[in-house]
C-alpha cells in the first residue's frame, strides 16, 4: 500500500490536507482538517451575550447569526434601522468572501505578487496584474464596508442583542453608498474576464469544468420566514422545517482521521462517502442556493444566471464550473443588493436596538452566510451563561462535499498520470469553487 | 512520595499596626503556633494589591492570609475597607480558575489579639495542609473535535 | 526594487482561523504593494507553497494561530529554524487567542481514535497529536516582535511591515501618533533600524488612552451586562457599571469596540505595566465599590458572572499567571515579554 499526503492545500479556511492511498485498486482519498476548533468548549460557561463575539472565529457571518439567535432568546425583535444594518454587514461579507475566491482562482494563473516594476520574469507574465489588482482594490473597499458597519471586518462586534450597537456617522452614508457602486462595477468587469476565459469553455478551469460533486440534496434558508428548505439531488424540495429542528434533522458522524465531523439527513443514515448518489449527504452554499431554480431579484444577477443555465444547462447542478458561475452570481446579487441598502433612510433611525429584559433559556437562528447556511442553537441557565452551544457550520456541512470532490479530483488526475504536485492543485482548484 | 507530613507555606500580609504587632506579640510569648507561615509586614491591609496574592500562588504558596486592623480601626482611616471591598471579587475570581476557597483568607486581627493570631495561622495551616500543595491547574489532555 | 534585494517573506497560521492572514493580504491594496518589498516564498495559504521552499531561509515569518497540535508546534519550530525574525501576528500566536478559552475547564471530549492517538485501521491517516494546553507562540520559540490583536488593526500590520520588512523604505508612511506607538517604533518605521527584540507593536498604555468616551468618576453601584441598556455613546462603559476591559489591556487600536459602543475585551493583551490582568480588573473594579458593609459587597459581587471568561479572554494560555504552562527549557530563550509562561 502506498501513501501520499497533500499538505497544506491552498485556500482553505481550516488547515487542510488530502491523504490518498493507494491498496492495489483504485485510490482512496481522506480530506482531513488537521487541527481542532472548540467553539463548543470555548463557550461555554460564558455569558450568553458574549457568543457573537466569540463565533466569529468561525468565519465572520457568524455574529450576525449568534446575534439573531440572541434576538430570539431574549425575546426582542430589532427595529428595521438595525436589520437593515445588519444585512447591509452581511451583503458587505458576501463581496469580500466571493471577490477573494475569485482573487484566489485568477492568482492560480498568474502569481499574485509579481512586481510590475521589476520585470519579475521568474514569475512569468503580468497580464492579469490590473485585474488582480481591481479585485484586491474593492476586496478591501468591501472590508472598509464591513469595518464601518461591524466595527471590525473579520471579527464584527456591532450586532447585539435586539439590534446594534452604534449609528452610523453622517460620512459613512455616501462612503457606503459610494463602495456599493464600487463593487458593483468591480463585479460587472470581472463578469467579463470570467466569460471569456473561464465559463464555459475557456482555458483556466480546463478538464476540472465538468467534475461534479452530486448529485447531493441541499440544504438552503427560506426566502421567507424561519424555515429551511431542503432539497434532493434533483432540485425537488424534499422538506421545508423550522430552523429550531435542525438539529433533529442533521446529526454528526466523526472519524478519527479528521477534526471535522460529517453532517448528515438523520432520516437517511450515515452511508459514507463512496456511493453515487450520496444518500444521506447534503450541501450548502452559493451552488446550493441556485439549486432551487428560483429567479433572483436583481437585474443583473438574474441576467447572469440565465446566461448560466443557457450555457450549461437548468439547475440543479454540481459541477466545479457552476459553482464558480454561482459565485459570480452572487458577488452581482450582493453587490446590487448592497447598493439598494445603503441609503440614507434605510440606514438612519431613532432606534439601533430593543433592550431586552431578561435572558430565555434557548435561542436560535439560520443564516446565509457567504460560504453556506449556518445554524445556531444556545441553551442557557437562568443566570444567561452558556449551558451548550450548538452550531453547524459550513464546514461541517460541507466536509462531505469536500471528501467526495477531493475523491473525484484524484480519481480523474491519476487516470491521466498526472504528478503528484498537478493532482495538488486540481484538488485546491475544485474546492475552491464550493 | 515524601514520608514527612506535607508542609503547606503560607504567605501571609500583615499589617503594619495590628496584626503584625499581633504576631510579634504571640511570638514573644510563645504561643504555640506552625510554623508554616512566612510574614510580609505591610503599612496596611489595603496595599496589598490582588496580583500579590496571585503572585503568591504563582510562585508557589499554598495558601495566603491578609491581616489587617478592624474595620473602623484602620491606622489610614479607611485602608482595610479597600481590602474588604477587594476580597469577594477576587475570591470569585480565584475560584473560577481552580483556588479552593480556604486557600485565600483575610482576617481582622488588632493589635490586642494575639491569641487570635496563633488561631488564625493554626487553623489555617491545617485546612491548608488538607486540601493539599497548591498546583497551577493543569489541563486535561482530551479535545474536542467541533 | 531588484528580486534579490527584496525581503523573504514567510506567512503561516497554526490553530485559529485566517482573519490575521486576510490583514496580511488586505494590506497589499490597503496601504501599500507587499510585492514590491516582500518576495513570499512560503505562503501555504494563498500560494500553495510545500516546506520544501523554506530550504534557502528567509528574513521574516509572519506567524499567527495559537500551539494547538504536534504540527503546529513543529511548525513553529521550522519557521523559527529558518528565519531571521520571528514575528507573532495575532492575539493567537501572541499569547493564545480565544482557542485558549477551551482551557477554562469546559468539558472537552476528543473523538474517540484521536484521543487514542492511533488510527483504527491499518489504511486509514492518522492526525497530529494534541497539545495537553494550548500554547502561545513564545512558549515554543523565541519571538523577535508582536503584533496583538484579534484581528490587528491594518494601522499595525503595516508598521509592522514598514519596520521589518521594507526597513522604512516604502513611501507609504504611517503617522506613529495614530495607534500611538512607541518611539522605538517609530524610529524603525522611518530609519529602517530594527527596534529592540521583543517589542510589541502596540501602545505604551491602556486602552483608556485612545478611548473616545467622557470619562467621569468611577463607581459601580450596580453592574450590568451589555444585553441590558445603557449609553452607546458618550459615557465611559465601565462608570455605567458595564465590565470593559479596556483598563487593563494594551493600546493600540484606537478604541474601535468602545467606540463603537461595546465593552473592549482586550484583543491586544494585557498593558505593559500590568502583572497579571484578572487582578487588574480586580482592583480596578472593586475600588469603585461604594459600600462599607462586607455583605452587601457580597451582594454585589454576586452579580458578576465569568470572571476569568472575561479578563483573560484572549489571553488565557500566556498572561493568566494562575494558569500559564510551567517554564520552558532554557534552551527556548525567549526574548518576549508579553508571556508569564
Amino acid at each position: 500500500m502506498s501513501r501520499v499526503t497533500l499538505d497544506a492545500l491552498r485556500w482553505q479556511e481550516q488547515p487542510a490536507q488530502a491523504t490518498v492511498t493507494v491498496n492495489g485498486g483504485a485510490p482512496h482519498v481522506y480530506f482531513q482538517i488537521t487541527a481542532p476548533r472548540d467553539v463548543a468548549a470555548m463557550c461555554q460557561g460564558r455569558p450568553v451575550e458574549e457568543l457573537p463575539r466569540i463565533l466569529p472565529i468561525l468565519s465572520p457571518a457568524h455574529h450576525l447569526c449568534a446575534a439573531q439567535a440572541l434576538d430570539r432568546l431574549f425575546g426582542v425583535e430589532p427595529p428595521p434601522v438595525a436589520k437593515n444594518m445588519r444585512e447591509a454587514l452581511r451583503l458587505a461579507l458576501f463581496v469580500r468572501h466571493h471577490l477573494r475566491k475569485f482573487y484566489f482562482l485568477v492568482s492560480s494563473v498568474e502569481h499574485p505578487f509579481t512586481d510590475f516594476w521589476s520585470q519579475d520574469a521568474r514569475r512569468g507574465s503580468h497580464s492579469l496584474r490590473p485585474l488582480l489588482d481591481d479585485l484586491m482594490r474593492h476586496g478591501s473597499l468591501a472590508q472598509e464596508a464591513a469595518i464601518i458597519l461591524g466595527g471590525r471586518a473579520d471579527h464584527p462586534v456591532t450586532a447585539i442583542a435586539g439590534g446594534v450597537s452604534r449609528a452610523l456617522r453622517e460620512e459613512h452614508h455616501p462612503r457606503l453608498a459610494e463602495i456599493a457602486e464600487a463593487c458593483r462595477s468591480c463585479a460587472e468587469r470581472l463578469a467579463g474576464f470570467l466569460r471569456e476565459s473561464v465559463f464555459p469553455e475557456g482555458k483556466v478551469l480546463g478538464e476540472l469544468r465538468g467534475l461534479a460533486a452530486g448529485p447531493l440534496a441541499s440544504l438552503t434558508a427560506a426566502p421567507e420566514g424561519d424555515g429551511l428548505v431542503l432539497r434532493d439531488a434533483r432540485g425537488a424540495e424534499m422538506e421545508r422545517f423550522a430552523a429550531a429542528a435542525v438539529f433533529d434533522k442533521v446529526d454528526l458522524h466523526r472519524e478519527p482521521w479528521s477534526h471535522e465531523p460529517f453532517a448528515f439527513l438523520k432520516a437517511k443514515g450515515w452511508q459514507g462517502l463512496g456511493a453515487t448518489p450520496a444518500e444521506g449527504l447534503f450541501f450548502v452554499g452559493p451552488l446550493a442556493r441556485l439549486n432551487g431554480g428560483v429567479a433572483l431579484a436583481t437585474p443583473l444577477a438574474e441576467a447572469e444566471r440565465q446566461r448560466l443555465v443557457e450555457a450549461i444547462g437548468p439547475f440543479p447542478r454540481f459541477e466545479v464550473v457552476a459553482a464558480y458561475w454561482a459565485l459570480l452570481v452572487e458577488l452581482l446579487s450582493a453587490a446590487e443588493g448592497l447598493v439598494a441598502l445603503c441609503q440614507v433612510e434605510k440606514l438612519t433611525g431613532p432606534v439601533l436596538r430593543t433592550i431586552p429584559k431578561a435572558p430565555g433559556r434557548e435561542g436560535h437562528a439560520a443564516l446565509e452566510s457567504p460560504q453556506g447556511l449556518i445554524c445556531h442553537h444556545f441553551r442557557a441557565d437562568e443566570r444567561g451563561l452558556v449551558e451548550e452551544v450548538r452550531v453547524l457550520d459550513t464546514a461541517t456541512a460541507n466536509n462531505g462535499l469536500f471528501g467526495i470532490v477531493a475523491q473525484r479530483a484524484v480519481e480523474a488526475s491519476l487516470a491521466q498520470k498526472r504528478p503528484w504536485e498537478e493532482t495538488k492543485k486540481r484538488i485546491e482548484l475544485s474546492l475552491l469553487a464550493y | 512520595m515524601s514520608e514527612q507530613e506535607f508542609q503547606p507555606k503560607i504567605v501571609a500580609f500583615l499589617c503594619n499596626w495590628c496584626t503584625y504587632v499581633a504576631a510579634d506579640a504571640a511570638g514573644v510569648s510563645r504561643f504555640i503556633q506552625k510554623p508554616n507561615v512566612r510574614a510580609i509586614r505591610v503599612n496596611c491591609s489595603g496595599m496589598v494589591d490582588p496580583s500579590y496574592i496571585v503572585k503568591a500562588f504563582a510562585s508557589g504558596a499554598d495558601g495566603v492570609l491578609i491581616g489587617g486592623c478592624h474595620p473602623g480601626d484602620c491606622h489610614y482611616i479607611s485602608g482595610n475597607i479597600k481590602a474588604m471591598r477587594r476580597a469577594p471579587l477576587l475570591k470569585k475570581l480565584l475560584t473560577e480558575l481552580g483556588v479552593e476557597d480556604q486557600r485565600f483568607r483575610l482576617r481582622w486581627i488588632a493589635a490586642s489579639e494575639p491569641s487570635h493570631f496563633q488561631k488564625t495561622v493554626n487553623e489555617m495551616t491545617e485546612e491548608v495542609r488538607k486540601l493539599g500543595p497548591f498546583t497551577r491547574k493543569k489541563k486535561n489532555a482530551k479535545r474536542s473535535a467541533a | 526594487m531588484r528580486a534579490e534585494q527584496k525581503k523573504k517573506l514567510a506567512v503561516y497560521t497554526a490553530t485559529g482561523c485566517r482573519a490575521c492572514e486576510q490583514g496580511i493580504l488586505d494590506l497589499n491594496y490597503q496601504v501599500s504593494e507587499i510585492g514590491r518589498f516582500a518576495d513570499p516564498v512560503f505562503w501555504p495559504y494563498v500560494l500553495g507553497t510545500p516546506w520544501e521552499a523554506l530550504q534557502d531561509g528567509v528574513d521574516v515569518a509572519l506567524f499567527s494561530g495559537a500551539i494547538r497540535t504536534e504540527a503546529d508546534r513543529q511548525a513553529a519550530l521550522k519557521l523559527r529554524e529558518k528565519s531571521q525574525l520571528m514575528v507573532a501576528v495575532g492575539a493567537c500566536a501572541a499569547f493564545g487567542g480565544l482557542p485558549g478559552l477551551a482551557d477554562l475547564g469546559g468539558g472537552a471530549e476528543a473523538p474517540a481514535a484521536a484521543a487514542a492517538g492511533g488510527a483504527a485501521e491499518e489504511d486509514k491517516p492518522t492526525l497530529p497529536g494534541i497539545e495537553p494546553q494550548t500554547l502561545c507562540l513564545s512558549q515554543v520559540v523565541k519571538v523577535d516582535y508582536v503584533v496583538p490583536g484579534c484581528p490587528p488593526t491594518q494601522n499595525l500590520l503595516w508598521a509592522a511591515v514598514l519596520a521589518l520588512v521594507c526597513r522604512g523604505e516604502s513611501p507609504a508612511r504611517l503617522s506613529y501618533a495614530a495607534a500611538r506607538l512607541p518611539e522605538p517604533v517609530a524610529e524603525a518605521m522611518a530609519s529602517g533600524m530594527l527596534p529592540p527584540r521583543g517589542t510589541t507593536f502596540a501602545g505604551e498604555k491602556a486602552v483608556c488612552g485612545s478611548c473616545s468616551r467622557v470619562k467621569e468618576e468611577k463607581k459601580f453601584g450596580t453592574v450590568k451586562r451589555p444585553y441590558q441598556e445603557y449609553q452607546e455613546t458618550g459615557r465611559c462603559l465601565l462608570e455605567q457599571g458595564l465590565i470593559c476591559q479596556g483598563v487593563a489591556t494594551q493600546e493600540g487600536c484606537g478604541g474601535i469596540c468602545t467606540g463603537v459602543g461595546v465593552p473592549c475585551r482586550g484583543c491586544f493583551g494585557k498593558a505593559p505595566a500590568i502583572f497579571d490582568p484578572g487582578t487588574k480588573m480586580v482592583s480596578a473594579i472593586s475600588s469603585t465599590f461604594d459600600s462599607k458593609d462586607a455583605k452587601e459587597i457580597s451582594g454585589l459581587v454576586d452579580n458578576f458572572v465569568d470572571l476569568a471568561g472575561t479578563f483573560y479572554r484572549y489571553s488565557l494560555p500566556a498572561q493568566c499567571s494562575l494558569l500559564a504552562t510551567p517554564d520552558q527549557s532554557s534552551e527556548t530563550d525567549k526574548g518576549c515579554d508579553r508571556c508569564r509562561g
